[in-house]
C-alpha cells in the first residue's frame, strides 16, 4: 500500500467554507494564454525540444561552414563557393530544426490527449477554440525565439570559417535578411502545420509520423519517381517550396524553385489549413 | 443543480446512455451508482461538456456547461481517469487551470493545503500514488470554489483517513448549499455519505430517490431466525405465506413477514428458537438486487454466487 506511506500528513482536513470575500475573476483569452504558457514551461520536454532545435541548427551550420574548406580545395567545386551566400550556409541546418520543432508542435495537443490532461483543459475552456489559438500563438512565439537564437548562434560560430572565404553575410545586405526571414517563416509554418496535424489526429505517433513525412521525407522518397506531374507535386511540398525563401536567389538550379510569392502562399497554406480544419472539428468531437 | 432531459449517448450500435432524465438538487449529496459500463462516466462527461450527447440535454446551474462564462466557478469535477500530465508538478497543474480563470495563486495554495498536498506540490505528478492523484483531482475540482461538484470515484485509492476526509468534505459542501454528485462502488461509504441515490444500469435509470427509500423499495426488512428445527419451521412459515431462504444450516432468513408473526408460527408448531431478529437491508444488498440484471461484466470464476460482486474492481 503505497498510499499509506506516500500520502503526506495533512494539516487541514476539514472543508473551509467558501471565501465570500474573494474577488470573482473571469476567464479571459489572456488567462488561457497564460495557462498554456505555464503548461509549456513546466514540462521538461519543451526545454529539450527547444534546446535541441538550437543545437542542431547551429551544429549543422558549423559543419556546413567547415566543409567550405574542402569545397574550395576541390577545383571542380571551387567556382561554387563564389556563388554562395554566407547566409545560406548559416541557415543550412534549418531542415533539422524543422524536425524537433515539428515534434514540439505536434505534442502540444497529442500529449494532452494521451495523458488525459485534455479533460482538465476543456473543462476550464469548454469553447475549446481559444485553447488552440493560444497554443498556436505561443508556438509561434517559441519558434520565433528559438530561430532567432539559433541563427545568432550559427552566425557567431561560423564567422571564423566564413571570413576565410569572404562569405560573412553583411547585415546591410537584403539577401541576408531574406534568408534569415525565410528560415523563420518556414520553421514557423512547419511548427503550425504539426500543431494542426496533432490536433486533428490526436495520437502522438500518428501525428509525428505524418508531420515529419510530409515536411521532410516525401521529397526524398518521391524524387525517385521522375514523372513530371510527380515532380510538380514535389515542388509544392514544404521543404522544396520553402527553398526559394532560403536562398538569395543567386543560385537557382534550373529554375526548380517556386517564385517567392508562391512559396510564401504555399507555406502559409501548410500552416493554416490543418489548424483551420482542426478548429472546425475540435468543437464537435468528444474529448 | 444538474438537470438532464432524455440524455442519450450512442457509440455506433452501442447505447451507453439511454434517455436519462434526472434532477440533482442543491444542498444534497447525490450518489450515482451502477455497475461498470453502466454509463456513469459517460453521463458525467456529458455534464461537463466533454462528450456531446447524441440527443437530449443536460444543464448545470441552469445552462449547458459550455455556455457558462466561468465554468470552473460553476462546476468542479474529478473525472474517472487521471486528467493530469505526469510530467508536471501538482502546483503547475493547478496553476495552468487557475490561469484560465484568472484565479490567483493564493487560491491555488489554499486548495493544496485543503487536500493535504503541501509537501508534494512541487513533485512531478507521475510519481504520485493513486491516493495522491485523487487528492490532486479533488484540489482541481475545488479550485474555482464551484457551486456544483461532480466527483467520479473520489475515494478510489484513498487511505481510510482520506476516505473519511472526503466524506466530511462532501457533507460540508452540501451543507453550504452546493450540489454534490458523486459516484462510488463502495456501498457502505455511499450509504454514509449520500442523501439521494441515482442508480443506473445499461444506461437507464433503475432507481432514484432518498437512500432509505431506495433500499426499502427493493430490499425490505428480513427476519432472521436460528432454530434447531429450521426445516420444520421453514415449512410452517412457507405455508403461512412467507418467503424463506436458508443461508446456512439452522438459520433462516424470512421476508414478507414480521418477527411477531414468526414467533407466533413457531409457538404454534412448538418449535424452539435460538434467535429471532429483524435484519435491515444494507445499501449493498439493495444495490445487488437492483443491478443483478444490469451487470455487464461479471466475474464467473468466484466459487459461490453470493460473493460474485457486481463490480470487478
Amino acid at each position: 500500500m503505497s498510499t499509506l506511506t506516500a500520502d503526506p500528513p495533512t494539516t487541514a482536513r476539514t472543508a473551509t467554507p467558501p471565501d465570500t470575500t474573494q474577488s470573482h475573476p473571469n476567464p479571459t483569452f489572456g488567462g488561457t494564454m497564460r495557462g498554456e504558457w505555464i503548461k509549456l514551461v513546466s514540462l521538461r520536454s519543451t526545454w529539450w525540444a527547444l534546446t535541441s532545435t538550437a543545437a542542431v541548427i547551429t551544429l549543422v551550420a558549423l559543419a556546413a561552414a567547415a566543409s567550405l574548406n574542402a569545397m574550395a580545395g576541390d577545383t571542380a567545386m571551387a567556382p561554387g563557393t563564389g556563388q554562395m551566400h554566407g547566409a545560406e550556409v548559416i541557415a543550412s541546418g534549418f531542415h533539422f530544426g524543422m524536425l524537433t520543432i515539428a515534434v514540439l508542435g505536434a505534442l502540444l495537443f497529442t500529449a494532452e490527449y494521451s495523458t488525459g490532461m485534455i479533460r482538465s483543459t476543456f473543462a476550464a475552456v469548454p469553447t475549446r477554440i481559444p485553447v488552440l489559438a493560444a497554443k498556436a500563438l505561443i508556438l509561434v512565439i517559441l519558434t520565433a525565439s528559438v530561430t532567432l537564437v539559433s541563427v545568432t548562434l550559427s552566425y557567431v560560430v561560423t564567422m571564423p570559417q566564413l571570413s576565410q572565404h569572404d562569405l560573412v553575410p553583411a547585415l546591410d545586405d537584403p539577401g541576408t535578411w531574406r534568408v534569415f526571414g525565410g528560415t523563420l517563416y518556414a520553421l514557423t509554418a512547419a511548427a503550425l502545420f504539426s500543431l494542426g496535424i496533432g490536433t486533428l489526429l490526436r495520437s502522438t505517433a500518428a501525428s509525428i509520423t505524418t508531420a515529419l513525412t510530409v515536411l521532410l521525407l516525401l521529397p526524398g522518397i518521391l524524387s525517385f519517381i521522375t514523372l513530371d506531374w510527380v515532380q510538380t507535386i514535389v515542388s509544392y511540398l514544404p521543404l522544396p517550396a520553402s527553398s526559394a525563401l532560403l536562398t538569395t536567389g543567386a543560385a537557382d538550379p534550373q529554375g526548380a524553385y517556386l517564385s517567392t510569392q508562391t512559396s510564401l502562399i504555399v507555406m502559409a497554406a501548410y500552416a493554416l489549413v490543418p489548424i483551420v480544419a482542426a478548429a472546425v472539428t475540435l468543437h464537435r468531437r468528444d474529448a | 443543480m444538474i438537470v438532464a432531459h432524455e440524455l442519450t449517448k450512442r457509440y455506433g450500435d452501442t447505447t451507453a446512455v439511454h434517455t436519462l432524465s434526472f434532477t440533482i438538487a442543491p444542498g444534497t449529496v447525490t450518489g450515482f451508482l451502477g455497475p461498470n459500463g453502466a454509463g456513469k462516466s459517460t453521463t458525467m462527461r456529458m455534464i461537463m461538456g466533454l462528450d456531446r450527447p447524441t440527443s437530449g440535454t443536460v444543464t448545470v446551474n441552469g445552462k449547458p456547461y459550455g455556455q457558462h462564462r466561468a465554468p470552473l466557478r460553476e462546476v468542479g469535477a474529478l473525472l474517472e481517469a487521471s486528467a493530469v500530465h505526469p510530467g508536471r508538478s501538482a502546483r503547475s497543474h493547478l496553476r495552468t487551470m487557475a490561469a484560465t480563470h484568472n484565479i490567483n495563486s493564493s487560491r491555488v495554495n489554499e486548495v493544496i493545503e485543503m487536500t493535504g498536498l503541501a509537501q508534494v506540490a512541487t513533485k512531478r505528478v507521475g510519481g504520485f500514488s493513486l491516493g495522491m492523484g485523487q487528492r490532486l483531482g479533488i484540489a482541481a475540482a475545488l479550485l474555482g470554489d464551484p457551486r456544483t461538484l461532480i466527483l467520479d470515484e473520489p475515494v478510489n485509492g484513498l487511505d481510510p483517513e482520506g476516505v473519511q476526509w472526503v466524506r466530511q468534505l462532501v457533507r460540508a459542501l452540501a451543507g453550504e448549499g452546493r450540489t454534490v454528485f458523486l459516484s462510488s462502488h463502495l456501498m457502505s461509504e455511499m450509504s454514509q455519505t449520500a442523501d439521494q441515490l441515482l442508480v443506473i444500469g445499461r444506461g437507464r435509470i433503475i432507481a432514484a430517490g432518498p437512500v432509505q427509500q431506495v433500499i426499502d423499495s427493493v430490499a425490505g426488512d428480513t427476519v432472521r431466525v436460528r432454530s434447531p428445527h429450521a426445516s420444520d419451521l421453514a415449512t410452517a412459515l412457507t405455508a403461512d405465506g412467507a418467503t424463506v431462504t436458508s443461508p446456512e444450516a439452522g438459520t433462516l432468513e424470512i421476508s414478507g413477514t414480521t418477527t411477531e408473526r414468526v414467533g407466533e408460527v413457531a409457538f404454534r408448531g412448538g418449535l424452539l428458537l435460538h434467535e429471532l431478529s429483524t435484519h435491515h437491508a444494507s445499501l449493498e444488498q439493495a444495490y445487488m438486487n437492483l443491478t443483478q440484471d444490469a451487470v455487464e461484466y461479471r466475474a464467473h470464476t468466484t466459487p459461490t454466487s453470493t460473493t460474485a460482486k457486481a463490480e470487478n474492481r
